[in-house]
């Protein structure tokens, strides 16, 4: 209970000192919470950008298909990859060195390829959330007990079989964790490429606020982005739960 | 005139205070250990000896009574009158086998040269000559002890205490180890006091026994191990003592169990 | 099912086999834009990309040159604010249980939101690329040390303490090599967000540097040059963390 009181303290003593100071410098550049407030409810009623709610829509569009690709693709390659003999140990250096290689550098020629629209975000937001999936199920393959496939072939159990009943089951921690790690990345790589350039979404709009030099809305915008990106993970948080208990 | 007691514990009470409970650990402990003695400490499991051995150490402090090493009051870790070896050898993994035996001196500052000396004389008595230069992870268990102890030893301090420091090893493993620590013994007449829960390791190691009961634990029996070095196992005099010894550990072992230690 | 369990090939034979591969890919690579198959407009030819390269070599070479100066004062930034915060939150409890939830929360946060502010307050130009390269790399190397410092195994320090170890020779000989890994796999880290941070400011800022050398050619459409340019900043990348490795496996040899 201390702990809890000292955390809220903290943290109301941060916004505190925040709002003392912004409040004897310029306002506009300094956002004190008490500007930030009354931008965030008129942003909410739709005051201050009534197509708000499109944006967030798109912004939302574009995180789901970018994350069915990045599932899709990352489970389907990393079952490939990692299934047969050797052909993992092949390929998870090059895709574990690729990870190395900051993301962003990838989004100009993706906009290059797909423009401004929302295809170039899906693409980023893809190819973010498709590495933590990828090499989760390359780790998770490599991590399977050999033991357990020996008993269990002993015991008769063919090739899909033991894929279901063995391999599935062993790796769905590492799979879980990977799975939402995706999702995680996948919501950043959307708004991060709709801040840098785009037409519409989220990110766009909080560039457009930005751009007026309209400062409260920019921060109120950037906490709804927050609270979309908390709530998303609190989502994944539960799924997750739900599928571990499931899973045994 | 006899020698003044090494080790003196009076009246020594420990009591563990969780946020539900309290349990009480050691209760009006009384025991003295002469110089160069070889004292046991034996009891089922729980029943506070690794606390009692903690408490006489310094690490913690009694809750009531007071322990005294070599006269004066214990105060905390006295590295240059005590020195503790563990069940779990503790060995810092990123230091090979002669680095971790120097640590000791490194703590009291001796120079680096006269360190190295200490320490490659003291693995070779414990048989690890060559191997000074090897990590843990390269180590057997029993290689790990053998260093732990060779890392105690080099503190050259009068008394050594040993929490179940064979405890994990397998039985072959163990009796060996028990012979030749008895061999570091004889050489370098150190005061011991041994916990452990072997009977077996009990009769073969000690020139007294002391049993403890389960929690909370206090001293229940003491018995004087008079047999000549070295000892037979299989003896009628060996019998007869584990027999006793079994006789007042058995209740106490069972009423352990049952209390879901 | 042979890929389950452990590592069994050769490194040669496995390095041969992953030049092969690659060397494959750029030959069907450069078959398929001569043969017409894409547009070399969006996807140049490979040697369309060297050609590039060498042209623009001395002027890539400088924004490099650029960026990697502030990756690095980001980097020591970084790194000397995340080890050192991180060693301190990992051995004082109190300080652990109450700052961590907040520690946690602010690194899964999209930094990029506080871009924008970060450019208002420190204008154009170094500054906020070295600003925002450090919050990028800070969070996650503090949480490493954290974590690191918080894994040591307590037994160890108990044999420190009966020893008769001091509080400040525990701190020294026992807590600081026991959790160097996890400093070490912070600074590896680290590495990649700081560089991360400085591009995505010079993207987004137009501040001279590679960043803004990859988002000019994309607005002009340099496929080729663009395509350079992103081997460029890769090659960067991934040399540093090789290098970073390197250090981890000498510094390791114990494990």
């Amino acid at each position: 209970m201390r702990v809890l009181g000292t955390r809220v303290g903290l943290l109301l003593l941060v916004l505190g000192a925040w709002e003392l100071w912004a409040g004897r410098q310029d306002p506009l550049l300094y956002i004190p919470p008490s500007k930030v407030l009354p931008a965030l409810v008129r942003v909410l009623r739709l005051e201050a950008y009534p197509t708000l709610p499109e944006h967030l829509w798109l912004t939302l569009v574009e995180v789901l298909v970018a994350y069915a690709l990045a599932v899709g693709v990352g489970l389907g390659l990393g079952f490939l990859l990692g299934l047969p003999r050797h052909v993992g140990e092949i390929y998870e250096p090059i895709l574990a060195g690729l990870y190395a290689i900051p993301s962003v550098v990838w989004y100009p020629s993706l906009m290059l390829f797909f423009g401004l629209g929302p295809a170039s975000k899906i693409a980023f937001g893809f190819l973010l959330g498709f590495f933590p999936v990828v090499l989760a199920v390359l780790t998770g393959i490599r991590s399977v007990d050999r033991q357990l496939l020996t008993v269990a072939r002993a015991l008769g159990a063919g090739r899909g079989t033991c894929f279901v009943k063995v391999i599935l089951p062993a790796m769905t921690g590492t799979l879980l964790a990977g799975l939402r790690a995706g999702l995680a990345l996948t919501v950043v790589g959307v708004i991060v490429g709709e801040i840098l350039g785009a037409r519409a979404g989220l990110g766009y709009l909080i560039n457009y606020a930005y751009g007026f030099l309209r400062t409260a809305e920019y921060a109120a915008l950037a906490m709804v982005a927050l609270t979309l990106v908390m709530a998303i993970d609190g989502v994944a948080a539960l799924a997750e739960g739900r599928a571990r208990r499931w899973a045994g | 005139m006899p020698d003044l007691p090494d080790i003196e514990v009076l009246a020594l009470a420990k009591r563990w205070v969780t946020r539900d409970q309290t349990v009480p650990a050691l209760e009006g402990i009384s025991l003295t250990v002469a110089p160069r003695e070889f004292l046991t400490v034996l009891g089922p499991s729980g029943c506070g000896k690794s606390t009692l051995l903690s408490i006489i150490g310094g690490l913690i402090p009694p809750d009531a009574g007071e322990v005294r090493v070599t006269g004066r009051r214990s105060a905390g870790p006295d590295p240059r009158k005590v020195a503790m070896v563990f069940q779990d050898p503790g060995l810092f993994p990123w230091r090979t086998a002669l680095e971790n035996v120097e640590f000791g001196l490194e703590l009291q500052g001796v120079p680096a040269a006269r360190r190295r000396e200490i320490a490659r004389g003291l693995l070779e008595p414990v048989g690890l000559r060559g191997f000074e230069n090897r990590y843990p992870r390269e180590l057997s268990g029993g290689m790990k002890q053998r260093v732990a102890i060779a890392r105690a030893l080099a503190l050259d301090s009068p008394i050594l205490l040993m929490d179940e420091p064979f405890g994990a090893l397998d039985e072959q493993t163990r009796l060996l180890m028990g012979e030749w620590l008895l061999g570091i013994w004889a050489k370098t007449r150190k005061t011991v006091v041994f916990v452990t829960h072997s009977l077996q390791e009990a009769i073969m190691l000690s020139q007294r026994i002391v049993v403890m009961t389960s929690r909370p634990g206090r001293i229940k029996a003491s018995f004087e191990v008079a047999l000549p070095m070295p000892r037979d196992l299989n003896g009628p005099e060996a019998t007869a003592l584990r027999a006793a010894l079994w006789a007042e550990i058995r209740d106490e072992s069972l009423r352990a169990l049952e209390s879901g230690l | 099912m042979g890929g389950v369990g452990p590592r069994v090939m050769s490194g040669a034979t496995r390095r041969l086999a992953q030049l092969g591969s690659v060397g494959l890919l750029v030959a069907l690579w450069e078959a398929a834009v001569r043969l017409g198959w894409v547009d070399p407009l969006f996807v140049p030819a490979p040697s369309a990309v060297a050609r590039a390269l060498v042209a623009i070599g001395p002027e890539a070479a400088g924004l490099l040159g650029e960026t990697l100066g502030k990756t690095l004062a980001a980097y020591a930034l970084s790194v000397g604010l995340g080890v050192g915060l991180g060693l301190i939150i990992g051995t004082l409890r109190h300080l652990y249980d109450v700052l961590n939830p907040f520690l946690v929360a602010l690194y899964a946060m999209p930094k990029i939101l506080a871009l924008p502010w970060i450019l208002l307050l420190f204008g154009l130009g170094t500054a906020p690329a070295v600003v925002y390269g450090t919050l990028h790399g800070f969070f996650p190397i503090c949480l490493l040390v954290v974590g690191g410092v918080r894994d040591v195994d307590p037994r160890l320090i108990v044999v420190a303490r009966s020893m008769g170890a001091t509080a400040w020779q525990v701190y020294w000989k026992v807590l600081l090599p026991a959790a160097l890994p996890a400093v070490l796999a912070g600074l590896r880290l680290g590495m990649i967000f700081c560089l991360l941070g400085v591009l995505v400011v010079e993207m987004f800022g137009g501040i001279r540097g590679m960043g803004f050398l990859l988002s000019a050619m994309a607005n002009a459409f340099r496929a080729a040059e663009l395509f350079a340019a992103t081997a460029l900043v890769s090659l960067l990348s991934v040399g540093a963390v090789l290098l970073l490795e390197s250090l981890n496996r000498r510094l390791s040899r114990w494990r």
